[in-house]
């Protein structure tokens, strides 16, 4: 049986029904489909008709709620074009039909010349950032935006990184100095202007005070910058800053191997370990071709589920400690530790073990395993009672997160909400058990939903998520397949040692693979996973290369940090602290 | 043992000064000095700076500020199964006025390095600072246009924990060798007493170290069982 094959929910009839409504509306000659391997039609459209299209699609009738991705790519220097529209730049938007799970992407091409696109973000609100970003990291300007400035790079930048002509290394410029007068200006830079961004300094009969929160504070998780008015305790309007943590993660991919790149998606959303592999793999493996074995598969998920434990009780912690309460940090990060004992002994690492592999994962189960494993399991339930018990029946936790910004499912689509903040608003969304992926449709469990879509619903589902995730690994023991932990595929990286030892040629091959690493033909591939903050997705590009020509990491806290001012405008400070701690969000996944 | 040597008088700084702004010599054990040979006053001040280092060390109160990965396992190390309270260094402060030393925990961007320098320019003496990770060492595998190649590009770092991110226990060795690098300081006792120069010692590498011993393994334990 195979198990990690593309999902198979996409019967090509649905797939023509989207882009046969979009030929009969805007005529054979406005679509021009592209062939690749993302599983979802990838049409160009015109420039001029972009705005209709999307307006076409985000209707009713076709009910795409949300803009999951909105990106570009260089293309300047990418020589497996054919069958394609002449571009020097792509911009590329990935809409999702959650209620109808189907996707379509739109791709527009851009000349060198005249890099600008009319802004989509009054069809979907959250394309504001996205905007941001791509003007910030490619110079493509979108008529008509808010407020088009830097998103990620400091307001002090010159130049535009994903472009193909920006060098990628800090050591390719001058070393790093920090001279007084330079700190000082940076520091000038990143003061907050209110009239920049058309707030009044006061109303008709008092001033309004603007609170710098961050970029370093206590409860901001990390480098996280949010600006408010207040009037008194109530948030007239509040602006987040981010960029703090920008890794360039996207530009890196362009210059590491396929294989060297796992390590650095690890670091992506850095409380998921080897769950942030998993996209990234299946993603090349669509690429080449392979199919893992069913063990492969089932190993995946029980570590990726471990992680899902180990990042909930963080967020868990932090989210109650954000309210107040000092104890609960204590009994998780206990936990925590219970859990990396198992994932060391299994992977050899606590944090980033970067531990699948193209083709399978690294090596495979230790002996002992199941015992070390199966203790987790049985002293996790009630631990997990006990902090219902303690911390989310408490009268104070209730108090201070029943109907705290709360949202609708409605208004979660249409900000790009996904994953546990989204299914708290009662919407049943999981890509585990909508597009399976990794051997998930074997699996016997439940998806939770919340009803109220505000800061405890957020908190508790995360709770019943690690029941369900500890239902998992309890199958992936009972039930652990035998056979190889790598498939038998000669893309597989790094290939099995036995087969190096055949010949001179498997000498070679095997060589060959691992330095320079595998050769991935051209094409598109996309996957997408239900990652512990939300959906994660990797749009991988190869151009027939060792390297990806780009590599397209969509995260969720991206959106769910844009969502803030919406939500919180008329609430009190406490209650965006309550917020932010809900949300669960590192900063590496939004600003990667 | 070596001294290095810093004055508060030494940091006038100019519009192109760079950070770090203090200059630094290398000098000789102030105590070794010929006016400190006298038995009397000589053990008395070498009483009195190891009595004061000795409160020093065991009380270091930790700025709580966090960048990426590292943070959360130096997080770790404040929890129940690390307990840093063991070495007297729990009563993490939000402020950095009221903290001793701050941990560059993860990766320092090119955005936040001038308010990383701010944060500590506000953190009062003495103050010491530990470059927790690769990343916060020399930008480790983050050679990337947003990165700095090292917080030690602009501040001064007296301890760097090496890792990936590193395990909470190596950040408690860290933590134990600020410890011992501050037992052997030598600071003002008083602003009318003495030298008004800090001398932080030279501590030995632990890499020469440890090479002898590290060296003589030669089988490493199998990933095959637990």
């Amino acid at each position: 049986m195979s198990v990690a094959t593309p999902p198979p929910d996409t019967p090509t009839t649905r797939h023509d029904a989207v882009v046969e409504a979009l030929k009969r509306r805007f005529g054979e000659q406005g679509v021009r489909e592209q062939a690749t391997l993302t599983g979802w039609p990838v049409l160009w459209v015109a420039r001029e008709a972009l705005t209709e299209v999307l307006g076409f699609l985000r209707d009713k009738s076709q009910a795409f709620e949300m803009l999951y991705d909105l990106s570009a790519i260089d293309e300047r220097l990418r020589s497996h074009r054919r069958d394609l529209p002449d571009a020097d730049f792509t911009v590329f938007y990935h809409l999702m039909s959650l209620s109808r799970n189907r996707d379509v992407i739109l791709k527009v091409a851009l000349g060198e010349t005249d890099l600008s696109l009319p802004s989509v973000a009054s069809i979907y609100p959250n394309a504001n950032w996205y905007e941001r970003e791509v003007w910030d990291m490619f110079g493509i300007t979108f008529e008509g935006h808010p407020h088009l400035t830097r998103i990620l790079m400091p307001p002090t930048w010159n130049g535009h990184p994903l472009r193909k002509d920006h060098h990628a290394r800090a050591t390719e410029f001058d070393p790093y100095t920090l001279t007084v007068v330079g700190q000082d200006k940076e520091q000038q830079a990143l003061k907050f202007d209110p009239e920049h961004w058309g707030m009044r300094r006061k109303h008709d009969d008092s001033e309004f005070m603007f609170l710098n929160l961050g970029p370093n504070h206590p409860s901001a998780h990390g480098a996280f910058r949010i600006v408010l008015q207040l009037d008194g305790e109530e948030i007239i309007d509040c602006v987040p800053d981010i960029g703090y943590h920008h890794r360039g993660a996207e530009k890196m991919a362009e210059r590491q191997s396929w294989h060297s790149f796992i390590p650095y998606t690890d670091r992506i959303d850095y409380t998921g370990g080897v769950m942030n592999n998993l996209p990234y793999v299946l993603a090349v493996e669509k690429l080449a071709g392979i199919q893992v074995t069913e063990r492969a598969a089932t190993i995946r998920v029980m570590l990726a589920e471990m992680f899902r434990i180990t990042s909930h009780l963080l967020f868990l912690g932090t989210y109650l400690q954000d309210l107040g309460a000092m104890t609960p940090v204590f009994f998780t990060f206990t936990d925590r530790q219970k859990g990396y004992e198992v994932i060391e002994a299994i992977t050899g690492f606590r944090m980033h073990p970067a531990w699948y592999r193209i083709g399978g994962v690294a090596h495979d189960l230790p002996r002992g395993w199941e015992k070390l494993v199966q203790g987790f399991l049985d002293w996790m339930p009630k631990r997990l009672r006990e902090y219902e018990r303690a911390m989310m029946e408490n009268a104070i936790v209730r108090e201070r997160t029943r109907h705290v910004a709360a949202h609708t499912t409605t208004e979660a689509l249409a900000w790009g909400i996904t994953g546990p903040n989204l299914r708290a608003t009662g919407f049943d969304f999981d890509l585990r058990k909508q597009r399976p992926y990794s051997g998930y449709e074997n699996f016997d469990f439940e998806i939770p939903v919340g009803s109220n879509g505000d800061a405890f619903d957020r908190g508790q589902l995360r709770i019943d998520e690690m029941r369900q995730s500890l239902r998992i690994i309890q199958q992936c023991v009972d039930h652990m397949p035998a056979g190889d932990y790598k498939a038998d595929h000669p893309l597989t990286t790094p290939p099995p040692r036995e087969r190096m030892l055949q010949h001179i040629e498997t000498l070679i091959t095997h060589f060959l693979q691992v330095s320079w690493g595998p050769v991935l033909k051209p094409n598109e591939s996309l996957q997408m996973i239900e990652a512990t903050k939300g959906i994660n997705g990797y749009y991988l590009t190869s151009d027939g290369n060792t390297m990806s020509y780009r590599t397209r990491i969509r995260t969720p806290s991206f959106p769910h940090l844009q969502h803030i001012p919406a939500l919180m405008r008329g609430g009190f400070v406490p209650d965006l602290i309550a917020h932010l701690g809900s949300i669960d969000f590192v900063m590496a996944d939004v600003d990667r | 043992m070596a001294y290095t040597l810093t004055r508060a008088t030494d940091a006038v700084a100019t519009e192109n000064s760079r950070y770090p702004l203090n200059e630094r010599r290398r000098v000789e054990d102030p105590m070794k000095q010929q006016v400190h040979r006298n038995v009397f006053t000589g053990k008395l001040e070498e009483v009195l700076n190891s009595a004061v280092n000795w409160g020093r060390k065991n009380s270091l109160w930790p700025y709580n500020f966090g960048l990426s990965c590292c943070y959360v396992e130096m997080t770790t190390a404040f929890t129940a199964p690390h307990d840093i309270a063991r070495f007297g260094a729990e009563v993490i402060r939000a402020s950095p006025r009221q903290a001793d030393f701050m941990v560059i925990a993860g990766t320092c961007f090119l955005k936040m390095a001038p308010v990383i320098q701010q944060l500590y320019d506000q953190m009062l003496e003495p103050k010491w600072v530990i470059s927790m990770g690769s990343c916060a060492n020399s930008g480790g595998m983050y050679d990337i246009y947003s990165v700095v190649q090292g917080v030690d590009k602009f501040l001064p770092v007296d301890v760097y924990v090496p890792g990936c991110p590193p395990r909470p226990e190596a950040f408690l060795q860290g933590l134990q060798l600020l410890q011992d690098s501050i037992q052997e300081e030598r600071r003002p006792l008083s602003w009318v007493v003495g030298d008004q120069g800090v001398y932080r010692a030279e501590m030995p590498s632990q890499r020469e170290k440890n090479r002898e011993w590290r060296i003589q393994a030669t089988e490493l334990r199998t990933p095959d069982s637990i």
